[in-house]
């Protein structure tokens, strides 16, 4: 299968802090890649580095083949990348059938197709029911479920997760990962940054690790769980030697 | 739900029906003159809405378009004697094109220091239209010579034609607002008003709309300016470029409901009531009495209701219809 | 030649002391409470009138009645940051922005109104002396504004560096959730600075008496340098606001100087967007993105 998503190199530094450094992976078409980190480490800087709202210093970063950097975001969204943020930004003056109508003009400036393409989405994420509030009114989940909804009207084939599923109870956090694995059989390749280990190892078979802006591990959820360095990073060193499962 | 259709179709019908005829049943030049303000500024308003309503883009150096407008169709007509109706449109274009490069200096800043910006454009305009006498006449303008009637000219001997010409153009502006806000690039403004970063990141390329609307809020505008210095004959910078012009089309939008079709229609016909009331009671000896009941009640709504009016009936339409239909108000 | 142009850098720095002092307030305002105040140039005025009023009616000469107009001012900015800027903190750009232009809007117009538009002015026993340094004038007047003007902005920035509310303010204006944590009152840290920028906008008014007319519009013509010096020196950068009025103000009689008696304001402009146009962060600012 072909490449997604390629990372060479990436470096981004604010004043003396470097947010990302010399960080490289990939991600195959339709693969659903958990990027997962401590805080701080550098993944929703890496999201920006992607999406365009930063440039990176040095790195390259190609999408389908396509170098992306130097792109501003809206190019990126139109070849076909798609975020949500961390924290949900709506556009809190308009309905829910208007923030994702927004998301769907991207493929078709006509406002009755893209009221129908934006009703499904809205449908898929299940917020049918919200249809014409206030994207103020919200709650909390359901602005992050109408972000995804409005990221999902782009028509994207690369999707961009960021930390979709904080503050869900345990129902929540399962309707959540049934609706990542259905975006997964439609063919969409995803990027999921999630602090819960659960939901990660739920949808992704292929985990990339950061922390203080490097990439300290990459490979199965089980590789990942076991590597040292993981643990030394989430929960320091004097856990290193603790058997897997968790400390004694 | 075709009552309620049906209703506002009736309402909207008889307004414009009462708007048409107004001027053959009103006879005093006095009340037509405030008339014709009210038109005027409700379509400035409306241009300015555009972009500092919709898009949030807040301007406050708008009188720049009405100045080169007005500068415009007055060089055009006196230099050249080409009729004003030609020369609003060049003005029109003209402001178009100055948007683009005001717009590239200006977007660079957000927020506040956007609209900081915004106000130095238009001084500039007018420290430059103020010192070059060489092809404007400098800080002493010049008045139309008055041709009498002379319709190709935009001259009128009576303020019936000058009512509806303006009364024209806030229809027009009315239209275009209207078809703005039901299509993709009206949805684009509102979401960069709302969130440009979260817009960007759904496809939007938001400097191209920005300037889109940037240039029709700039075009509307002009018009307004060569039709003003049609109507009292007269041109200098300090008119032309005047900052209370940018000031009461910002006010008027944000009193009567920014972001709103009827907001900017609203907000004049509040504001220039009460400034006529304020001048029959007072006069105009003590300067300053405008301005300042004009500021009390911009800092009134943007304590209170910094929807505005429109915002305020909607909220409790809204509220209405939700008690109506027994839906809860959140979830 | 030397000496017009020497001459003419004096000139811009005394009165660019002045203009520091107003555009130390725009950033500070804008630095901790994160709203840009179109009325400081009002509170000038204010400060002006105040110290009008004390020299006309009791003899009080003008940089004296700084130890009025300041804590007068302080306390007018105190009580706007509580019943009015209060209320608008957490909204968007538009209520923030109209707000304090409204403000203005007001008080220019209300002094219109009870103050006329009448130039006023105070003549002190130093107004038209000037002291002569080499072959240089430098009127009394604007140099005690220049030197005063110097120890405010003095004592400010040792404020903000070693009192403990100064290190709160500059905390807050670092990172407002953060400093929540640790404690810090953000409405007590806003109002301090409303009051000390208002103070200072005051001094600036009381200063320039001895030497500039007072009238509803003055303040226009500052808050303008002062904007331009703000976004010059990156905005919420004391010492950049600082830095950059001085240059303005030289800038502005260089202008003054060489080009024309009334290029001053087009310098001023050509300033703000050569600023705008090639470096919008100011000069202490990053890079966008």
């Amino acid at each position: 299968m072909a490449d997604a998503l390629v990372i060479k190199n990436l470096n981004k530094r604010f004043g003396g802090l470097h947010a990302v450094q010399d960080v490289n992976f990939r991600v195959r078409e339709n693969e659903t890649l958990g990027l997962i980190g401590p805080n701080g480490a550098g993944k929703t800087t890496a999201f920006n580095l992607i999406m365009g709202f930063y440039r990176p210093d040095t790195g390259s970063v190609s999408a389908f083949g396509q170098e992306i950097v130097g792109l501003r975001p809206h190019q990126v969204c139109t070849l076909g990348l798609a975020r949500t943020f961390q924290v949900a930004k709506p556009f809190g003056g308009m309905t829910v059938l208007a923030n994702v109508m927004t998301g769907a003009f991207l493929r078709d400036r006509r406002p009755e197709a893209a009221r129908e393409k934006a009703r499904e989405a809205i449908d898929f994420v299940g917020l049918s029911a919200r249809e014409s509030a206030a994207a103020r009114d919200l709650t909390t989940i359901d602005q992050r479920r109408l972000e995804m909804a409005r990221a999902l009207a782009t028509q994207p084939r690369l999707l961009l997760l960021d930390e979709v599923m904080a503050g869900l109870n345990p129902a929540e956090i399962d309707q959540a990962v049934a609706l990542v694995g259905k975006l997964s059989n439609r063919g969409l390749t995803i990027v999921i940054v999630e602090h819960l280990m659960r939901a990660i190892m739920a949808v992704a078979k292929h985990i990339v690790v950061l922390d203080h802006g490097q990439k300290i591990a990459e490979g199965s959820p089980k590789d990942v769980v076991e590597n040292p360095e993981v643990i030394r990073a989430y929960l320091g060193s004097g856990y290193v030697h603790a058997p897997a499962g968790g400390p004694s | 739900m075709l009552n309620i259709f049906g209703w506002r179709s009736a309402v909207l019908g008889g307004l414009i029906a009462v708007m048409l005829v107004l001027p053959l049943v009103i006879k005093s030049s006095f009340a037509l003159e405030i008339l014709i303000r009210v038109l005027l500024f409700s379509f400035i308003g409306s241009a300015w809405n555009l972009m500092g309503g919709y898009a949030k883009q807040l301007s406050l150096g708008h009188a720049a378009f009405f100045g080169l407008g007005a500068y415009t169709s007055t060089l055009l007509q006196i230099d050249f004697g080409i009729s004003p109706w030609i020369g609003m449109i060049a003005g029109g274009l003209v402001a178009m094109l100055a948007s683009l490069p005001i717009g590239w200096l200006c977007f660079r800043l957000r927020g506040p220091y956007f609209t900081i910006a915004t106000i130095a454009t238009a001084q500039v305009l007018m420290l430059i239209f103020l010192k070059f006498r060489d092809f404007a006449w400098g800080a002493e303008g010049t008045t139309i010579p008055n041709l009498g009637h002379a319709p190709l000219m935009m001259q009128f001997e009576t303020k019936a034609p000058y009512y509806y010409i303006v009364l024209g153009l806030l229809a027009m502006a009315l239209l275009i607002t209207a078809w703005i806000e039901r299509s993709r690039i009206g949805y684009y403004c509102v979401a960069i008003g709302e969130d440009e970063d979260a817009a960007e990141a759904i496809g939007v390329d938001a400097p191209s709309v920005k300037r889109k609307i940037f240039m029709v809020s700039a075009f509307l505008t002009a018009l307004a300016g060569t039709f003003y210095t049609q109507y009292i004959y007269f041109i200098d910078p300090q008119t032309a470029f005047n900052f209370n012009v940018s000031i009461e089309a910002a006010l008027v939008s944000i009193v009567g409901g920014v972001g709103t079709l009827w907001g900017p229609v609203i907000g004049t016909v509040l504001l220039e009531t009460t400034s006529a009331l304020l001048q029959s009671w007072l006069g105009n000896s003590i300067g300053g009495v405008q301005l300042t009941v004009y500021a009390l009640i911009l800092m009134a709504v943007i304590l209170w209701r910094p929807t505005g009016i429109m915002g305020y009936l909607a909220e409790v339409y809204a509220r209405r219809r939700i008690k109506s239909l027994s839906l809860p108000a959140k979830a | 030649m030397l000496e017009i142009l020497a001459q003419a850098v004096i000139n811009g720095l005394l009165i660019g002391g002045i203009y520091a002092l107003v555009s130390i307030g725009v950033t500070l305002i804008f630095g901790v409470v994160k709203i840009v105040n179109f009325a400081q140039g009002e509170f000038v005025m204010i400060g002006m009138y105040i110290s009008f009023f004390l020299a006309t009616q009791f003899g009080v000469d003008p940089v004296v009645s700084l130890v009025v107009s300041m804590p007068v001012l302080f306390v007018i900015g105190v009580l706007i940051q509580h019943y009015l800027i209060r209320r608008v903190l957490g909204l968007n750009d538009l209520p923030q922005i109209f707000l304090t232009f409204a403000l203005s809007l007001l008080i220019v117009n209300l002094a219109l109104m009870l103050l006329t538009a009448n130039y006023r002015t105070v003549h002190t026993w130093y107004s038209d002396k000037v002291f002569h340094v080499g072959g240089l004038y430098i009127p009394v007047a604007k140099l005690i504004a220049f030197v005063l003007a110097m120890i405010l902005s003095g004592l400010l920035w040792t404020f903000l560096h070693t009192t403990d509310l100064g290190k709160a303010m500059r905390a807050a204006s670092q990172n407002r959730d953060v400093a929540q944590l640790v404690g810090i009152n953000p409405n007590r840290v806003f109002a301090v600075a409303l009051g000390i920028a208002l103070a200072l906008a005051g001094a600036a008014g009381s200063l320039l008496m001895p030497f500039y007319p007072a009238y509803p519009l003055v303040g226009q013509v500052f808050v303008l340098m002062a904007f331009v010096a703000v976004v010059l020196g990156t905005l919420g950068n004391v010492i950049g606001a600082l830095v950059a009025s001085l240059l303005m103000g030289v800038a502005e009689s260089l202008g003054i100087q060489f080009i024309g008696a009334d290029s001053g304001l087009i310098v001023v402009f050509a300033l703000l967007l050569f600023t705008l146009a090639v470096r919008p962060s100011g000069l202490a600012g990053g890079r966008r993105r």
